[in-house]
């Protein structure tokens, strides 16, 4: 199992954000969650990369275990990539900068192997011609591409996508999730947190419904989107859909 | 009338070659505890946002009761406080406190500019693996330097003047200079207006040295689109 997530408890003030959350993702599995506004789900993924303390349960990737204690963060994220809804490129630092910096500084990689490994996946972006550009110089479809070629650089074992399409223009969503679902046929194992219902059908093998920090309803695609048995699964998708 | 004239000339050339030699010991006092300033500055700052509880208190402490005590009175107490006790000569007392008390200010600017910083930018780096002083080393304070470079100068250029104050403990730089010279030959209004004038082509050629900085060094991905 690459993700193991048991009795997961995380609350902001007096708010229940994820109320005793427990799943699993298989490697190479791609999971997406589905779900209305303040259901919980960018705090669920966000907290498996331990950008959010909780308070109780465990999560446990790839071996390595995060209790509510929140040892072994840092052995967490180096085999977990994020990305955000906001980019949050390094607006300092060139396209080529943005992708080597962390290959440079966490894996101590020299910088000609971290620049031939960027190069690489700007290719599988589509993106070498923005190679010395700073992020303010483009669109917002390239800076989740880049994003994304950011960080794969770090050769997790696990991506996180948390609603990476929620910022970006309706002409440019396609671009980025065409490069999501390469990854996932290249067996990448992903956890995607999106209102791309279409995607969720297309390149999901499970779908989550979360509702209120509760898991409602889990299963594949054809299940949860085109047959779900909740209530509450089928009143969000008749809104959404 | 032409020969007043004369005679004032060659009194301000008198009083201009008295003070000159004094101007580099302003300079070098305003450099030193410059310095000073800009390494606890940076260190108090950061620690006052650490998270660390008892540490960020203890920083704001520093800041606040440096920033609540006059500079003169500051002078006073290392010169003569804790000079008697560590033996501190003239200069070093002088740099340790105009250093320490623009230290109080300069950590209250790094702190407002790693806080300018959004916080998308702390969360990406460390989702890559990087530990909490690499953000900061290589992400956060790149970034922050640009917003706090221009009240930084600004502080400088008031150090500058503050060193003045030195003057009060023996210290001879420019404003001392110009004391011992009114003392000895009672010439109060050139003498004075003389002093003032140097101080006023440093901080003048100064802060026309930071705007010049500043547009050769605005930087690639900020504000403006090329």
């Amino acid at each position: 199992m690459m993700i193991e997530i048991e009795n997961l408890v995380c609350r902001f003030g007096g708010t229940v954000a994820v109320d005793n959350v427990s799943m699993t993702v298989e490697k190479g599995e791609v999971v997406v969650i589905i779900g209305p506004s303040g259901a919980g789900k960018s705090t669920l993924i966000r907290c498996m990369n331990a950008l959010e303390a909780f308070e109780s349960g465990r999560i446990i990737i790839d071996g390595i275990t995060v209790d509510k204690d929140h040892k072994h963060i840092h052995e967490l994220r180096l085999e977990v990539g994020m990305v955000f809804q906001q980019f949050n490129l390094f607006p300092h630092l060139n396209v080529i900068d943005n992708i080597t910096l962390a290959q440079k500084v966490v894996r101590k990689r020299s910088r000609g192997e971290a620049e031939r490994k960027a190069m690489k996946l700007l290719e599988t972006v589509n993106l070498t011609d923005k190679v010395d550009a700073y992020p303010e110089q483009l669109s917002g479809g390239q800076k989740q591409r880049v994003a994304i070629a950011r960080a794969l650089a770090m050769d997790p074992k696990v991506m996180l996508f948390d609603e990476v399409t929620s910022a970006l223009d309706p002409e440019m969503i396609g671009e980025v999730l065409e490069v999501m679902k390469r990854l996932a046929s290249a067996g990448m194992t992903m956890v995607i947190v999106t209102h791309e219902i279409g995607f969720a059908r297309e390149a999901a093998d499970r779908v989550i419904f979360m509702d209120d920090g509760k898991i409602v309803e889990y299963g594949p695609p054809s299940g949860v989107i085109d047959n779900p048995i909740e209530p509450r699964t089928r009143e969000f998708l008749s809104k959404v859909l | 009338m032409l020969n007043w004239l004369g005679q004032q000339v060659v009194l301000y050339w008198d009083i201009f070659k008295y003070l000159i030699p004094a101007v580099p010991w302003t300079i070098l006092i305003t450099v030193c505890s410059f310095a000073l300033a800009l390494l606890l500055g940076l260190t108090i700052g950061i620690l006052r946002i650490s998270g660390h509880k008892p540490i960020s208190s203890l920083a704001g402490i520093y800041i606040n009761v440096i920033r609540g005590v006059p500079l003169l009175v500051q002078i006073f107490f290392i010169y003569f406080g804790l000079g008697g006790i560590l033996n501190l000569d003239r200069f070093t007392a002088g740099v340790l406190a105009v250093g320490i008390c623009y230290s109080a200010y300069l950590a209250e600017i790094f702190r407002s500019g790693i806080a300018a910083i959004a916080h998308g930018q702390h969360e990406a780096a460390l989702s890559l693996g990087m530990t909490r002083f690499q953000t900061l080393r290589y992400v956060i304070l790149p970034q922050s330097l640009r917003i706090v470079i221009p009240p930084i100068a600004n502080e400088f250029i008031a150090s500058l003047k503050d060193s003045s104050l030195v003057s009060i403990i023996g210290m001879r730089e420019l404003t001392r200079a110009g004391r011992e010279y009114y003392s000895q030959y009672f010439v109060d209004f050139q003498t004075w207006f003389l002093v003032g004038l140097i101080y006023l082509v440093m901080t003048i050629s100064l802060s026309r040295l930071v705007k010049y900085l500043e547009r050769i060094y605005a930087v690639k991905g900020f504000g403006i689109a090329r």
